[in-house]
């Protein structure tokens, strides 16, 4: 036996193989890093960002992104101006220090304390405090600017892009990877179970499929959401359960040529259960192009829920998703072209990241590739 | 190198880039092909023989380079534009290769395939093309070929299949006509036909044939020239007969020497009776449909078989004959009527009803590739078995039974962590094999185990699997198409044909004097010596 002099090779398992594979490929590395990132700030950004995803700030409606703080230094004397206008008295002198304002009001009327309360409405000003004069017709103003950041801008409704987009990453990979997971998960067990056992069972269960197919998806989910209420799970629910179909039909598939494999065939000659050759034979070697309808099947999911969200059965505001982010965006892409192109470019990076580490999961989880 | 040389290969070098670093497939090979003549490129798989060929058909994989020279009629045509390429291309120099089921397109009738090569290099209209066809056809020995040109590919038998691929090589009278083993995927006597039809083209139409095979019976009885290729370099070339008699190199003498040997002893006339079938039938539904009436193939009509304990029964017939069936319906992995004993008392029908013996009862398949999952390691697939068998052994001794069962096969124990593309054929049927044996079974079905194979991993194998049956008093049914194999291996033969025993009895007797016309025709195609005759 000349041919049979290799070198041992450690004992590893399928996964651990895959990692070892998997860390080879920069591509899909880089993706995981991505969307482990991703996940991160939508888990946990919304608690640390400045800005409640749903405050808002009148007088910020529309801003632009900046890296500089609001208000800008130009914008601070008008917007002083314009509160004392509303406060109906008179500013004899302004003066902008730093982050302080001090303005030397007066009136003809003896002015009221409660002036104080115009500026402690606003966005732009903290802190205001008001030294009269003895005789009540003047007085000096002295408050803190308040510096906000927008770095994405800011919606229609002068909400913070950022925490908006944060959240609705947060919402939107839930729904994606829970309801991917449910189809994942139910697709898999049916379509194996189905072309495995073949015949008769087969024609039934699939034909359970094929009337699951014929409901619109649409009146699906509205059933759903009349029955059990609306809630976030509902949602994950009713997408999982729409998307299994097509991951049932394609693990059949994969099934039914993988049963006629000779090793398939060598496993129920050495008297292996029905079980056993599903799981140790039929899934792992159907795991390819699972694992690439999975990657496909999360960004579907995203966009279903967007769908649902458009028709008011998603989530609602002040709660948003990347999808209801884009499509708000989109209204007011002339105007205001950031609250399109934020969340798009998020949720573009998301989708492409997921093609690479589908491509680099099914790479590595072919051990001819090893 | 004299005039009439068309074809010289000088210095041929074919280099692949994979992700291990360039895998030198071809190194430095010449060769001379005259005119009229057949030359045969012997080796075993991997060796380069192929790669060669397809290295000046310019068909070589994205990542294959081919360095050197090979001239045809003394003109270049290594590394040609496409379009140079194409004007020799299926027109001077054609090929044939090895499956005819695959290299015909399923979706286009017989006629447009062959019209295909005339409309591209003769310039004919499809009217135009279609006298030539049929002449072709009739030229290749196709019956009622009016009607044959209208059929599609699955309409037709292999050996038919073979016959248009060669008429399609023939369409623009070719100096070379390549053949890539294209007698391999058939029977031994459509084998015998095809390379009579190819010999008396030959003569006929007085092309040169470079024919590319591992089969030295073949080489024999066809070739002029040979040049035994391998790892890429020819170690032997010359004359047919010359390499034949006085085999210069010790790899062509190892070939040449590779024949199985040895003959298998009857058992005891006392051994105890293991496995009996007795008029098993076994009949698979075609077709049929929801409301249309079910069709039936009785693959298997009524055998009587009866295995001792220690015997071979060797079990030949052509493709289709049913050899197959029967050995699955003793094993019950297949539905049939009839009686299956077993130690005397009938084998149950049902998976978990037949469980308790399948240890026992255990197969060896053909495909060593197919036959391993891709995605389990070596250790894994081994201990399977004993994971349903002995589900209350503890995972350390599973690993030990596996080391143990690959030493009994003559592998490494330190492979068991290894996937199974990592070996080479003859090292996956071993793993196959380790695979029954760890169960120590008493009764193994093995369904052309060595027809994958290349023919000196062939003999280890037959050493091998003698060996286990001295040693562990196995019964072996060994179904093949290779008389030399079964010959070696066999003590009883059953021949079969279409579902029944033909003939039966003891090896020596089917052999050396079969009863039968079928089982003589059979023992001809597979084991004459006489060179093929063009058709006088």
């Amino acid at each position: 036996m000349t041919d049979a002099t290799m070198t041992a090779a450690p004992s590893r398992s399928l996964w651990q193989d895959a990692w070892i594979r998997l860390k080879k490929n920069r591509a899909a590395l880089a993706s995981l890093v991505v969307l482990v990132v991703l996940g991160l700030a939508g888990a946990i950004g919304p608690m640390i960002s400045p800005h409640p995803y749903g405050a808002i700030y009148q007088q910020y409606v529309r801003v632009p992104p900046s890296l500089e703080a609001y208000p800008r230094a130009d914008e601070i004397e008008p917007a002083v101006t314009d509160l004392i206008r509303r406060a109906r008295v008179d500013a004899t002198e302004t003066e902008v220090s730093g982050d302080t304002v001090t303005v030397q009001i007066a009136s003809d009327q003896p002015i009221d304390e409660r002036v104080v309360r115009y500026f402690q409405r606003s966005d732009q000003f903290f802190n205001p405090e008001l030294e009269l004069a003895g005789d009540g017709l003047s007085g000096t103003l002295t408050m803190g600017v308040e510096r906000n950041y927008f770095f994405l801008g800011t919606d229609n409704l002068g909400r913070d892009m950022l925490s908006r987009i944060l959240i609705g990453v947060r919402i939107s990979l839930a729904i994606g990877l829970l309801a991917s997971a449910m189809a994942l998960v139910l697709g898999v067990t049916y379509g194996a179970i189905s072309g495995y056992l073949g015949g008769r069972v087969d024609n039934v269960m699939m034909r359970i499929v094929d009337i699951l197919y014929s409901l619109p998806f649409i009146f699906f989910v509205i059933l759903l959401l009349v029955f059990f209420g609306r809630s976030l799970l509902i949602i994950f629910i009713a997408i999982g359960a729409t998307e299994w179909l097509d991951m049932a039909r394609i693990v059949r598939g994969q099934t039914l040529s993988l049963k006629r494999r000779e090793f398939v065939q060598a496993a129920e000659a050495l008297g292996a259960t029905r079980a056993g050759i599903l799981k140790r034979h039929i899934i792992p070697n159907a795991l390819g192009p699972v694992i690439v309808f999975v990657t496909l099947l999360v960004p579907k999911a995203i966009l279903a829920e967007s769908l649902l969200s458009f028709l008011g059965l998603g989530v609602q505001d002040p709660m948003t998703s990347l999808g209801l982010l884009i499509s708000e965006g989109a209204q007011n892409m002339r105007g205001a072209s950031w609250q399109l192109i934020g969340p798009a470019a998020v949720l573009t990076v998301i989708l492409f990241a997921l093609n690479f580490l589908g491509d680099g999961l099914r790479d590595s989880l072919d051990p001819k590739e090893r | 190198m004299s005039d009439n040389t068309i074809l010289s290969v000088r210095d041929l070098r074919v280099t692949f880039q994979t992700n291990d670093g360039p895998v030198e497939a071809v190194k430095g090979v010449n060769l001379d092909l005259k005119s009229g003549e057949t030359l045969a490129i012997v080796g075993e798989s991997g060796s380069g023989k192929s790669q060669t060929t397809m290295a000046l058909m310019g068909l070589l994989a994205a990542n294959g380079k081919a360095t050197g020279s090979v001239k045809y009629r003394d003109r270049e045509v290594l590394n040609l534009s496409e379009r140079e390429l194409n004007k020799i291309r299926g027109k001077k120099i054609t090929m044939i290769f090895q499956e005819p089921m695959t290299s015909l397109d399923p979706l286009y009738r017989i006629g447009d395939q062959l019209a295909e090569p005339l409309r591209y290099h003769a310039g004919m209209s499809r009217r135009q093309a279609r006298p030539r066809i049929l002449e072709l056809l009739r030229l290749v020995g196709i019956p009622d070929p009016e009607r044959r040109i209208d059929s599609y590919p699955h309409e037709m038998s292999g050996g038919q299949r073979q016959r248009v691929m060669i008429a399609m090589a023939l369409a623009n009278d070719p100096d070379i006509l390549i053949a890539d083993e294209p007698t391999t995927a058939l029977d031994v006597t459509i084998q015998a036909q095809i390379l009579e039809l190819l010999a008396d083209l030959q003569k006929r139409l007085g092309m040169a044939i470079v024919f590319i095979t591992h089969d030295l019976g073949i080489v024999r009885r066809f070739a002029d020239h040979v040049a035994v290729m391998r790892r890429g370099e020819v170690v032997e070339d010359g004359t047919a007969e010359a390499v034949f008699t006085a085999p210069k190199h010790p790899y062509t003498r190892m070939l040449l020497d590779a024949e199985p040997e040895g003959q298998k002893l009857p058992p005891a006339p006392d051994a105890p009776e293991l496995l009996r079938g007795d008029k098993v039938h076994v009949t698979f539904p075609l077709g049929g449909g929801f409301l249309k009436k079910p069709t039936y193939l009785q693959a298997v009509k009524g055998i009587s078989v009866n295995l001792r304990e220690g015997q071979t029964i060797g079990v030949v017939g052509e493709s289709g004959s049913g050899k197959s069936t029967l050995g699955r319906a003793l094993l019950r992995l297949t539905e049939s009527e009839g009686r299956v004993a077993w130690l005397g008392t009938e084998l149950p029908h049902g998976i978990d009803e037949m469980r308790p013996f399948r240890h026992q009862l255990q197969l060896v398949f053909q495909d060593p590739f197919g036959s391993l999952s891709p995605r389990m390691t070596v250790g894994q697939i081994i201990t399977e078995g004993l994971l349903i068998h002995e589900p209350s052994m503890s995972r350390a001794e599973r690993n030990t039974r596996a080391g143990e069962a690959l030493e009994e096969v003559g592998l490494d124990a330190s492979m068991r962590n290894r996937y199974p593309h990592e070996f080479s054929g003859g090292q996956r049927q071993r793993i196959a094999i380790a695979r029954t044996m760890i169960l120590r079974p008493r009764v193994i079905v093995l369904d052309e185990p060595t027809s994958a194979l290349d023919r000196s991993v062939q003999k280890q194998i037959v050493t091998l699997l003698r060996d286990l049956q001295l040693k562990y008093k196995l019964s072996y049914f060994f179904i093949s198409h290779d008389l030399s194999v079964v010959r070696a291996l066999a003590d009883h033969i059953i021949v079969m044909k279409s579902g029944e025993i033909v003939e039966e009895g003891p090896t020596e007797q089917v052999f050396d004097a079969p009863r039968e016309d079928y089982t003589r025709r059979l023992m001809e195609a597979a084991l004459s010596t006489e060179r093929f005759r063009p058709a006088s």
